[in-house]
């Protein structure tokens, strides 16, 4: 029973890959039956939170029946579903906003089997429980990722494709080194057993090199400062309704690969690891605000606030007491919604000017027909730049208020700062496309709005009612803290 | 055997990241595979000589770590699908910016 639970979210998409493929001819059917697979995961994703909540034990199942170090393991503890709650409810968005789009890359027979495979790419990388199979589903993201966009109406789709899986493989291989270099240093790839191993033994040769390789692969993964020139290209050039999957959840697959490397593989040792998480987060938030009101395309300014959304969130990391752990969890759900509904309006906006451009040339002025769309684009603007009473100003004041616990006062006020360049940009977005006057913008059907329009009222519902989401985060950071729950439930008694 | 391959990892190291420098999309490309190909025999290294006879459960002899060969299978496989999809968007942005040198593949600009 338990293992239907666990199995079900991560099948469902996987197994609509071929499905979604033998209904080709019909566009219709095709894309119900995609939607309707993700919904349908999505609620046994909700199941399975109310599982793994009422019996406070995380659920595991062994693949094949091999007992744990030995088999391919798959957990969901509460952090895992946090992120598959977020996944999978950012990613029922994502599709409906394809039903109603009107670009010619959601029109190609291949475009539901990939974004299916982009979802099960993400569930099973937060739901395994095993390095290697990490790597796998990692490589089933990145090359759903780069079909995605380059199939894009950009003209640049395949460039910015190109570039993506140039640098996604490239960060492969540093998986694989480091995967490599632990398994010599400690004979096992299961996380729970490399924790424990890592935690008797810290100074085995080799242990060093496999975390520093991580580190580089989630580094590139998550899009963080050194490692980010690819990204605004990369999300700026896809279809719509990928790209708000790619900056609002892709990412987030490095992030999460910091959340299990600080507190799980490397609990006790991460000392120096966090140190340049807070580094890189805090000239990561600098750079993206600096960056975004430096750019000429919506779609671009939001890739850019991507890079300094993810420096807040690794900070909270980087600080690694129980509320910043907390604030970093929220930040991330928070942003996910977010980030995907603004990315879905400056797309949908995008769809309406008379050429087909998320530039700000081309846009100016285009909102004068679209009112409802200048509110929502408004409070998810609002949201993004931590204004109350929207969620973000739930994150954001979580963040400050966890620096000021662990008395971390120098980024504190350097990440201070730079919020409040979000408000600069975002509102000069607003103020163009929606305040100035433009004789090229007729009133044109485009996009439908009603996934963001869902999206932005969820932020609203999670800003003024954020109770339920920041105890959840809470109850998440105290497990995170104690790994030996989590360890206990993979290797049974161990 | 160990200087052997431990060589022949830090050549095809060497090569890779040498072609990956290089301005030309198709030899970044090969440098791209000689890379993955160095980590997957680096990958094999990791288990390769502790064992004396394959894992077999009648072996008596010490065995070998049977693990390594699996993650290098897997690791081919998949080296293999990423290339194939490489040269293929290679092919697009060759037939569209007629041109392999990657200073001229420069459409997304600000």
């Amino acid at each position: 029973m338990n293992a239907a639970s666990l199995l079900l979210p991560l099948l469902l998409p996987l197994i609509g890959v071929p499905i979604t493929i033998l209904f080709r001819k019909q566009r219709r059917l095709q894309s119900t039956i995609a939607f309707l697979l993700m919904l349908t995961a999505l609620g046994f994703t909700i199941n399975l939170l109310r599982i793994v909540l009422t019996t406070g034990q995380p659920v595991t199942v062994q693949l094949g029946a091999w007992s744990a170090p030995f088999g391919i393991t798959l957990t969901a503890d509460l952090l895992s579903v946090f992120m598959l709650l977020m996944t999978q409810s950012v990613l029922c968005a994502g599709l409906l906003y394809a039903l109603g789009s009107q670009e010619q890359a959601v029109q190609y027979r291949t475009f539901y089997p990939l974004f299916l495979a982009l979802s099960s790419g993400l569930t099973g990388a937060f739901l395994t429980g095993d390095l290697f199979n990490l790597f796998v589903f990692a490589e089933i993201i990145v090359i759903s990722g780069a079909a995605l966009t380059a199939i894009a109406d950009d003209k640049y789709g395949v460039e910015a494709a190109y570039k993506y899986f140039y640098i996604s493989t490239l960060a492969s291989v540093f998986f694989l080194l480091g995967v490599g270099a632990l398994y010599v240093a400690y004979g096992t790839l299961n996380m729970a057993d490399l924790s424990v191993r890592i935690a008797a033994d810290p100074n085995a040769p080799l242990a060093m090199t496999g975390m520093a390789f991580l580190t580089a692969t989630f580094l590139i993964k998550s899009a963080t400062f050194p490692f980010h020139f690819w990204q605004p290209d990369f999300h700026a050039a896809a279809p719509t309704a990928v790209s708000a999957m790619l900056s609002s959840l892709v990412v987030k697959m490095g992030v999460y690969g910091f959340f299990r490397m600080t507190t799980l593989l490397f609990a006790e040792e991460a000392g120096l690891l966090k140190l340049l998480l807070v580094i890189l987060g805090v000239i990561g938030v600098l750079y993206g605000g600096f960056g975004a009101l430096g750019t000429h395309n919506a779609k671009r300014m939001l890739a850019y606030s991507t890079l300094a959304q993810i420096g807040f969130i690794l900070v909270g990391i980087g600080w690694g007491t129980p509320l910043s752990l907390a604030a970093a969890l929220v930040f991330t759900f928070n942003h996910a919604l977010i980030k995907a509904a603004m990315l879905m309006l400056a797309g949908a906006m995008a769809s309406r000017a008379a050429v087909k451009s998320a530039s700000f040339e081309v846009i100016v002025g285009v909102g004068k027909y679209h009112p409802v769309a200048g509110l929502l684009f408004l409070i998810g603007g609002m949201a993004l730049a931590g204004i109350p009473p929207l969620n973000g100003f739930v994150s954001k004041l979580m963040i400050f208020w966890s620096g000021v616990e662990a008395a971390q006062y120098i980024p504190l006020l350097i990440i201070g700062v730079a919020s409040i360049v979000t408000l600069v940009y975002v509102i000069r977005a607003f103020m163009r496309v929606w305040f100035e006057d433009n004789p090229q913008a007729k009133p044109k059907e485009g996009d439908k709005l009603l996934a963001p329009a869902l999206l932005i009222v969820l932020s609203l519902v999670l800003g003024l009612w954020s109770e339920p989401l920041v105890a959840f985060a809470q109850t998440t950071a105290a497990w995170m803290l104690e790994p030996n729950a989590y360890i206990l439930a993979i290797l049974g008694g161990g | 055997m160990n200087i052997l391959t431990s060589l022949a990892v830090g050549i095809l190291f060497a090569a890779g990241v040498y072609q990956i420098l290089r301005r030309n999309v198709i030899r970044a490309a090969i440098g791209l595979v000689l890379i993955s190909n160095a980590v997957n025999l680096f990958l094999f290294t990791t288990g390769a000589y502790n064992g004396t006879s394959a894992a077999y459960s009648t072996a008596t002899t010490q065995i070998s770590d049977p693990l390594p060969q699996a993650l290098v299978l897997t690791a081919i496989v998949i080296s293999m699908g990423g290339f194939a999809f490489v040269l293929s968007l290679l092919y697009a942005i060759s037939t569209r910016y007629k041109t392999s040198d990657s200073d001229e593949v420069k459409g997304l600009k600000n």
